[in-house]
């Protein structure tokens, strides 16, 4: 039975008020933060207490929390954060794109038991190894290192499946054309391959970003020191240590959702599409 | 499509960085914490072979059943919780009528706020005495609530913050199942006169449980984990209602500096873990052979 269309306005209305409830909910609690960073610090809490649109919108507006901020470990923290995140980025979407070129283009032996492994290491939480793991880079030696942060993360079997799956896609006249112009194996990957996977690239590129970005735990374990401190660790510390400085750590937390938020907007539209075409298409 | 039969040296050097480093980084360290908990340290710091002493231990330790029991609460409310949210979202912004796109990419936005900054978010939010959620509550005429501060509210307090950054990310994959669906059924039964509620349970939910128990079963992965927000917002208390599982093994490592123990939990960790993760192959694995 259709709604006559009266009810139907009312239902049509009462979504869309749903909408903008759920919406304030989501990101009403991120605005807060971000206004409380340009705001003065005595307006901060005043309007926290006493609630109404002075809680949303600033009075004045003031950069003292961010000169703060640059005063604090935090630039330090967000150089390391991206060194990290790039050298992760950069060098692990070449070493995954490899793996997932041998699984979609050449036959070997062991290939279905090494790929079902490949899918087990993805299925299984990062953080589920961080204390072995702790062990492991102890042993080597590598406590409080760059090595530490990145090397552990550059394998990645998700990364590793996307392109298997893209590679795949490639008709095989394409590799066998360039076989016969004499071209060499690594030529057809780097030169031929990995030019056309731009979305996958962007995908991979994202998710191994974003990882390194929001990494917490592992860097919270395996190196702390002030030297090599990266962006969550700086903010969650600035909570439990020093709770006078609100201003600052305003400051430090709006730059890191902002600073997320940017690739994140910039690659959305690819991260969705593979996101949404892995489970169940 | 047919694999290029070559020499073997070739599939081996573009194999070997990547699965050198999931071999050495992700199997490397299962084994450590298999053979691990089985060792314990000795005053002078030697490590030294234990026999089934760490697991012992852990079977008699209150405190370790606790934390089982708070995990296990925590992840039979939290999971089933953010998948109806998740699900209720996806609804709301399946029609895509006017605006709606800007609503998808809203809802999303909590997703790129890390863990971490999660809890320090809310952590300041959710402060009894000055913190605005309080001041929303007095200015609405309502008491004002402890929550983290409370043995009765934290665990559910956390449960509602780990919502706030999973309802979004879960609702990309539940919305791309819903689209799915051929309109054509919905259209068909709705002309045999089914109500929009029938049409949920007949045809939406059973064409959903592929969907659903993916991100279920992901879900579950994630905060059978979850280890931020206890660090950062309540260390486990108050009175030990939020020692997440993850948080105790982290505690065990580097607060009471015992070795052996957390790399026991470890297992017992991986255990679970590892269960899950063959449900979540079988998922994908059955997913995937359909499509190709």
């Amino acid at each position: 039975m259709t709604p006559a269309p009266a009810g139907r306005l009312v239902l049509g209305a009462l979504r869309y008020a749903a909408m903008v409830v759920v919406a304030a909910v989501l990101l009403l609690p991120i605005w807060w933060i971000l206004v409380s960073a340009v705001r003065p610090g005595s307006e901060i809490f005043r309007y926290a207490s006493d609630v109404g649109w002075r809680t949303l919108v600033p009075e004045q507006l003031t950069l003292e929390h961010v000169r703060t901020m640059l005063g604090s470990d935090m630039p330090r923290a967000v150089f390391n954060s991206m060194v990290v995140s790039l050298t992760t980025v950069a060098a692990g979407t070449m070493i995954n794109a490899a793996a997932g070129f041998a699984f979609a283009v050449f036959a070997f032996p062991f290939k279905r038991a090494l790929f079902a492994f490949v899918l087990l290491t993805f299925m299984m939480p990062f953080e589920a190894i961080v204390i072995p793991l702790y062990t492991l880079i102890r042993t080597l030696d590598w406590t409080n290192t760059y090595a530490a942060l990145i090397v552990p993360d550059l394998a990645n079997g998700l990364v590793v499946f996307l392109f298997r799956q893209f590679f795949l896609g490639i008709p095989r006249e394409i590799y066998e054309a360039a076989r016969v112009d004499g071209a060499s194996w690594w030529t057809i990957f780097l030169r031929l391959t990995m030019p056309l996977s731009g979305p996958t690239i962007a995908t991979a590129a994202l998710m191994q970003f974003i990882h390194q970005w929001d990494a917490f735990f592992w860097p919270l374990v395996a190196a702390s020191t002030p030297e090599l401190i990266v962006v969550q660790v700086a903010i969650a510390r600035n909570i439990t240590l020093e709770q006078a400085n609100w201003g600052g750590l305003f400051a430090s937390a709006s730059t890191a959702i902002l600073l997320a938020m940017i690739p994140f907007l910039l690659l959305q539209r690819y991260f969705i599409r593979t996101v949404t075409a892995s489970p169940d298409k | 499509m047919v694999s290029f039969r070559v020499p073997l040296w070739i599939p081996a050097a573009f194999l070997a960085p990547a699965l050198l480093g999931l071999l050495v980084f992700r199997l490397g360290p299962i084994l450590i914490a298999l053979v691990g908990g089985f060792t314990g340290t000795t005053l002078r710091g030697d490590t030294v072979y234990v026999g089934l002493r760490n697991y012992a231990d852990l079977a008699e330790d209150p405190t370790f059943w606790s934390s089982i029991r708070v995990t296990l609460l925590f992840n039979l409310i939290v999971n089933p919780f953010q998948i109806c949210c998740a699900m209720g979202l996806a609804l709301l912004v399946l029609r895509p009528t006017r605006g709606v796109a800007l609503f998808r990419a809203a809802y999303l936005l909590p997703m790129t706020v890390s863990i971490a900054l999660t809890s320090v978010i809310w952590s300041i939010l959710l402060e009894p005495s000055v913190g605005p959620v309080n001041g929303l509550l007095r200015a609405l005429g309502l008491p004002p609530q402890p929550f983290f501060r409370s043995e009765n509210q934290s665990l559910a307090t956390l449960i509602l913050v780990c919502t706030w950054k999973g309802a979004g990310y879960w609702m990309i994959f539940l919305l791309a199942g819903l689209l799915a669906i051929p309109r054509e059924l919905h259209e068909a039964a709705a002309i045999d006169g089914a109500g929009s509620w029938q049409r949920f349970l007949r045809i939406t939910l059973p064409l959903m449980r592929r969907p659903l128990a993916f991100v279920l079963v992901a879900d579950t992965a994630i905060n059978f984990l979850l280890f931020a927000p206890v660090y950062v917002i309540t260390h486990g208390g108050p009175a030990g209602s939020t020692a997440l599982l993850m948080f105790e093994a982290y505690q065990a490592a580097f607060a009471f500096l015992n070795h052996g123990r957390s790399l026991a939990i470890s297992t017992v960790i991986l255990a679970i873990i590892g269960v899950i993760a063959v449900l979540e192959l079988r998922l994908f694995r059955a997913a995937h052979e359909r499509a190709e």
